[in-house]
């Protein structure tokens, strides 16, 4: 058998490629000015030099094979350019805003995880029951939760009426905070976000615990370990959970990526200034270079979340472990 | 995937999965009715200035009005319209795609099937979000629009779980018996192939209504969505830009919408649910 890790690479290769490509033909197939959704600016209210100067400047005047190297030259060297909004390197923008898109994600995920699997290991083990079905029933409810809606709902009631949070922003604005002071200003601050991510993020984690649970419990093994006598706790913590868990880690990686792209609700709802917030920013204020970066920092984030769940799972599950 | 391992009839459907199903059913009918007869049971023209703006709930408007005045519960009815036709449009577009895809790689698995499973993995892999909003960024906000780029961006989980039955119905002996007397693949594929997916197609069908539901809201409330039409989405996009969360109003501006987008999508998801119990039970 060969190393799951790396079987998987040429894939996300190939995604790496796609999602480039797509940041360079999107602009220049829709109808309608390429320079517009290139530069993002009213193209309307430039004079003819300007637009001249912008034309060069991108090289749309080039033919479109020669464009396509160049774009794939400065992706590579990391050279994302301007953004036409405020001026500012796009690499520096991203590289301010991603710790908060991490703080709350990874955050979220930690939680999400604990709960998902104690709940879903749980409802397994009550197959059928009515804790099993009122959960699943529950879980399944919570799928359908629009996101930034209960987002908007707790800040309404924890921030606005009952005042125990702030409802914006990741830090207290123009505080002077320093050591463990701001960081509990900035806990205070991500706790909505990370309660709303993390909801979310249950049903899921729950779900592929229940059914890798299911999965094992009617396995050989198990009728092994209860034949020879081993007690109901000995069989849940030593051969169930155990062998149930690898998928879930698996599934927790992906999750990751998942909820990173959640972001960009999340982050809008409670104008948290992380990477999700930035691509909306940029969408609603036609920055399109700033959107195109910041869509490749997502790929390139989803591409490791995948790998290391690749990587994870061996490691988890010694039936899947390289000879 | 397990699928067919016991054979769909000899293992009655839970009467739990049975009767989520029917809830499910009854809050698809009751919306579906709320739709067509939206000018009927609407007190107002969403789209009029009826009233003061931000009043709060009163006789006349029950739901109170919105930032110029038009009545939300008008607008929270006419919602059902766009949410439904979204939710169902989209998940034909990604019917058909997925069904399209999901059977040539199934029937094909060599080359053809391997190409084919090839761009599932990028697009499933490729961050789901992001690329919806850069899409509908570039599409421009139009109710066409959005229900394109919903479509084409939730069809490639479903072709996955079609082409792995699709695989194993293609070696079944009715479908090898079809080929050796020398019936053409389009024959085997339409008359043997086909009728045997519906029933699975139909489910993943019915589990993408459920999730277009929820992302053409999420793209309305993003301000992505189409700017003349009234829907849920839009209705929390004002919302939130209005700052209506902030203050009392939330009780009849946010609650109202975001528990219709909810039921909307989880109807769907629960008749998915019992469907599925039915293919390939795992309660």
């Amino acid at each position: 058998m060969r190393r799951i890790g790396l079987k998987n690479l040429d894939r996300y290769l190939l995604v790496f490629v796609v999602a480039v490509s797509l940041n360079f033909l999107l602009p220049r197939l829709m109808p309608g000015n390429p320079l517009a959704l290139i530069a993002g600016v009213d193209v309307g209210l430039m004079t003819p030099d300007e637009r001249a100067e912008i034309i060069t400047a991108v090289g749309l005047d080039e033919p479109l094979l020669t464009q396509f190297i160049d774009y794939w030259k400065a992706v590579l060297t990391f050279d994302l350019g301007f953004s036409y909004k405020s001026g500012r390197p796009i690499v520096e923008m991203i590289t301010e805003r991603l710790p908060w898109t991490l703080l709350i994600t990874v955050g979220s995920l930690m939680v999400s995880a604990v709960i998902g699997i104690v709940l879903g290991g749980w409802s397994a083990w009550r197959r059928g029951k009515k804790t099993d079905l009122s959960m699943l029933t529950g879980m399944i409810s919570l799928q359908s939760l629009p996101s930034f809606w209960l987002g908007m709902l707790l800040i309404s009631v924890f921030a606005v009426q009952l005042g125990w949070f702030p409802s914006f922003g990741a830090e207290t604005p123009a505080s002077s905070y320093e050591g463990m002071a701001r960081v509990g200003d900035i806990l205070e601050h991500a706790i909505l976000p990370i309660v709303t991510l993390t909801v979310l993020s249950i049903p899921g984690v729950y779900m592929t615990m229940r059914y890798s649970m299911l999965e094992v419990l009617g396995s050989d093994f198990i009728r092994t370990a209860r034949a020879k006598g081993a007690s109901e706790r000995r069989v849940l913590f030593g051969h169930v959970a155990r062998n149930a868990i690898a998928p879930v880690v698996t599934f927790l990686a992906i999750r990751f990526a998942f909820a990173f792209g959640g972001s960009v609700i999340i982050e809008t709802v409670f104008s948290y200034p992380g990477l999700g917030r930035l691509i909306f920013e940029a969408v609603s204020g036609r920055d399109y270079p700033v959107m195109q970066a910041a869509f490749l920092v997502f790929t390139v984030a989803v591409i490791v979340a995948n790998l290391v769940a690749d990587l994870l799972y061996p490691v988890l599950d010694p039936r899947m472990r390289v000879e | 995937m397990k699928l067919f391992t016991r054979r769909p009839g000899r293992r009655p459907t839970p009467k739990v999965a049975k009767r989520l199903g029917i809830v499910g059913g009854v809050m698809i009918s009751a919306l579906v009715l709320m739709a067509v007869f939206a000018p009927l049971l609407a007190p107002y023209d969403p789209t009029e200035r009826v009233g003061a703006p931000f009043q709060p709930p009163s006789a006349e408007h029950w739901l109170g009005t919105n930032d110029v005045g038009q009545d939300l519960l008008s607008e929270l009815i006419y919602g059902a319209r766009v949410s439904l036709t979204v939710g169902i449009v989209a998940a034909i577009v990604a019917l058909i795609l997925g069904t399209t895809v999901g059977v040539l790689a199934g029937y094909y698995p060599k080359r053809l099937g391997k190409v084919l499973m090839q761009s599932v993995d990028v697009i499933l892999i490729l961050p789901f979000l992001p690329l919806l909003i850069v899409l509908a960024a570039y599409l421009g906000r139009s109710l066409l629009n959005t229900i394109v780029v919903i479509g084409v961006l939730i069809w490639a989980g479903p072709s996955r779980v079609i082409r792995s039955q699709v695989l194993s119905l293609r070696s079944r002996e009715y479908v090898l018996a079809s080929r050796t007397m020398g019936a053409p693949d389009r024959w085997a594929i339409v008359r043997h192939v086909l009728p045997r997916t519906a029933l699975l197609a139909t489910g993943t069908f019915v589990r993408a209504v459920s999730t277009a539901i929820l992302l053409e809201a999420a793209l309305s409330f993003l301000g992505l969505g189409d700017p003349l039409q009234k829907s849920w989405g839009s209705i929390l996009f004002w919302a939130q830009s209005r700052g209506a969360f902030l203050t009392p109003a939330w009780k009849w501006w946010v609650l109202p919408p975001g528990l219709m987008i909810m039921i909307a999508s989880l109807g769907f998801a629960l008749v998915a649910f019992a469907m599925e119990e039915r293919i390939n039970p795992r309660l």
